[in-house]
């Protein structure tokens, strides 16, 4: 293997030697040391291999012989260039490439996530945008250590970082603290800085007023005076738990009022409206399969700019109406390393529109997969669907699905406490005379 | 005459009886060509003078005294170098003769 790589490089070439003392030949040729192999004898003649450095000493030694010396064939890298030798622009392309391919993969490509669900790509990309790593930079100037720290310190419920270059990517990867979304109710976490917040201001306290009309099912008071008790009607606005808490004297008198952050937590049966009305009349779409563009593009982008090519297909058509779906990849070397370079398809197709109605069958079904939705939207807000009556109505033109439906959910909404500021002043005013 | 012909008879021995003796290498002190036979398809010889003749049924070496008669089929002189060669194809005898 060796032996036919060190041949291939120095070259050799196959001759074919004829005439009347062809062995004497090969006997001088070994007598020169020079390498001769794969000898076969052919009619007359002998056909051999033998180094190009050796076939031009044999000059002399075929004078001796008589014999005469056809070459038949070349190999080697000597004749690969010697061949090759305008095309010196193909040999600088392919090293350029080489180069390119090396100063290239000395930057980072892709940012990879990995274990994120509470936090999407795009709102750790922006993070990471501010601390400057982007997709592109120079891969030395890369401090994983850093990245960590920074994650860290920005979110709290993420409890393992992990930073590590793979190849041409930068991959992150993430554990969240599951138990901060298990609870499931935005509103908890969104309640926790409120009443931080409330805590360092303090003084101005806050109630928790009925959102919706409703009789209360339950009822649990953490902090404030609760107004309202289960099984009470109450309405929209009404004020369910104060804040302000009374500071009565021995005579059970009013003396003052303290102001909390009023806290409960209050489930009532609602009831709600509900209407979702549509045309029967829509506007069908008709597709000609006839009538259709494939395009093939590719993609380079530079900075800010994009430089674009379509490869395959044009662009131009006569449609009136016509729907584009674009794919688009990103060009890779392996799993990791990504090229910035992309590439997609893009399918054109035409379609005319057409006036149509739809059966009475298609609209019960878009309506009940719309009340589906609306079902489904609020079970994920925690809001519990008791019953409903809500009937699909089918006019000529209009169908409609109407009805209330009844609901059990927490109603409380927080509002600021009002400040009964006038015995205050009365207390400052007799403390004042007091001393 | 008896110390005459004891000398002829002697004359060849001796050496190779000092070689012997010696311990010494049969191949580098006399000459001696060495035929490495692997079955009946590669034939390896050492210690050789030159090719007399090459067809693809009959090889004819010249080692030092010796001419060696290699016959067979398909007979192809892998390589060729001036301490060494190796022959492959299918041998059917190989002879000393002259």
């Amino acid at each position: 293997m060796i032996q036919k790589m060190i041949r291939l490089f120095g070259g050799y070439v196959k001759v074919r030697v004829e005439g009347y003392s062809a062995e004497r030949f090969l006997n001088l040729c070994s007598y020169r040391q020079i390498d001769v192999w794969g000898l076969v004898s052919r009619q007359n003649s002998y056909e051999m291999y033998m180094t190009l450095k050796g076939f031009r000493r044999i000059r002399p030694i075929v004078r001796k012989t008589h014999t005469k010396v056809l070459l038949i064939k070349r190999y080697g890298l000597p004749f690969f260039l010697h061949q090759n030798r305008y095309r010196a622009a193909f040999a600088a392309g392919a090293l350029l490439c080489t180069a390119l391919l090396f100063f290239y993969s000395g930057y980072i490509w892709d940012i990879h996530f990995e274990g994120n669900e509470k936090w999407t790509e795009e709102t750790l990309l922006e993070f990471l945008e501010t601390k400057n790593i982007t997709p592109g930079m120079p891969k030395k100037n890369i401090d994983c250590t850093q990245i960590v720290k920074d994650i860290r310190q920005q979110y709290d419920d993420i409890i393992w970082v992990s930073a590590s270059i793979d190849g041409s990517r930068l991959r992150i990867q993430i554990k969240e603290n599951e138990d901060t979304f298990l609870q499931g109710n935005p509103k908890e976490t969104e309640n926790q800085p409120l009443t931080d917040a409330a805590e360092t201001v303090s003084a101005a306290g806050t109630d928790l007023v009925a959102s919706a009309n409703g009789v209360i099912t339950s009822m649990i008071t953490r902090i404030g005076t609760p107004l309202v008790h289960v099984g009470d009607t109450v309405e929209e606005g009404q004020i369910l738990v104060t804040g302000r808490v009374e500071i009565l004297n021995d005579a059970k008198e009013v003396t003052g009022y303290q102001y909390e952050q009023a806290d409960a937590d209050i489930y009532a049966d609602t009831q709600m409206e509900y209407e979702d009305t549509i045309s029967r009349s829509y506007l069908k779409k008709i597709y000609d399969p006839k009538r259709t563009r494939d395009l093939v593009y590719l993609k380079v982008p530079f900075g800010k700019k994009t430089f674009g090519k379509i490869l395959f297909g044009s662009e131009r058509h006569s449609y009136k109406k016509w729907e584009t779906y674009t794919s688009e990849q990103q060009v890779k070397l392996g799993e990791n390393f990504y090229l910035p370079v992309f590439y997609g398809k893009i399918h054109i197709r035409s379609y005319t529109e057409k006036k149509a109605l739809y059966t009475k069958k298609e609209v019960q079904e878009i309506l009940s997969l719309h009340f589906q939705h609306f079902s489904e939207d609020l079970k994920e807000k925690g809001i519990q669907i008791s019953g409903n009556d809500v009937k699909i109505h089918v006019d000529e033109n209009l169908a409609a699905a109407k009805g209330t439906l009844y609901l059990n959910q927490q109603i409380t909404r927080a509002a600021d406490t009002e400040i009964l500021e006038i015995e205050r002043n009365e207390i400052n005013e007799s403390i004042g005379t007091d001393d | 005459m008896a110390f005459f012909m004891k000398h002829e008879t002697d004359h060849e021995p001796i050496k190779e009886r000092i070689v012997s003796a010696a311990n010494m290498p049969k191949d580098v002190m006399l000459g001696a060509s060495v035929l490495t036979i692997l079955g009946n398809f590669e034939v390896c010889i050492e210690n050789y003078r030159g090719i007399l003749e090459y067809t693809d049924t009959l090889i004819r070496v010249q080692t030092k005294g010796k001419q060696i008669r290699l016959s067979g089929k398909q007979l192809q002189i892998e390589y060729y170098t001036n301490d060494e060669m190796k022959i492959t194809g299918k041998i059917s005898s190989l002879e000393f003769c002259g």
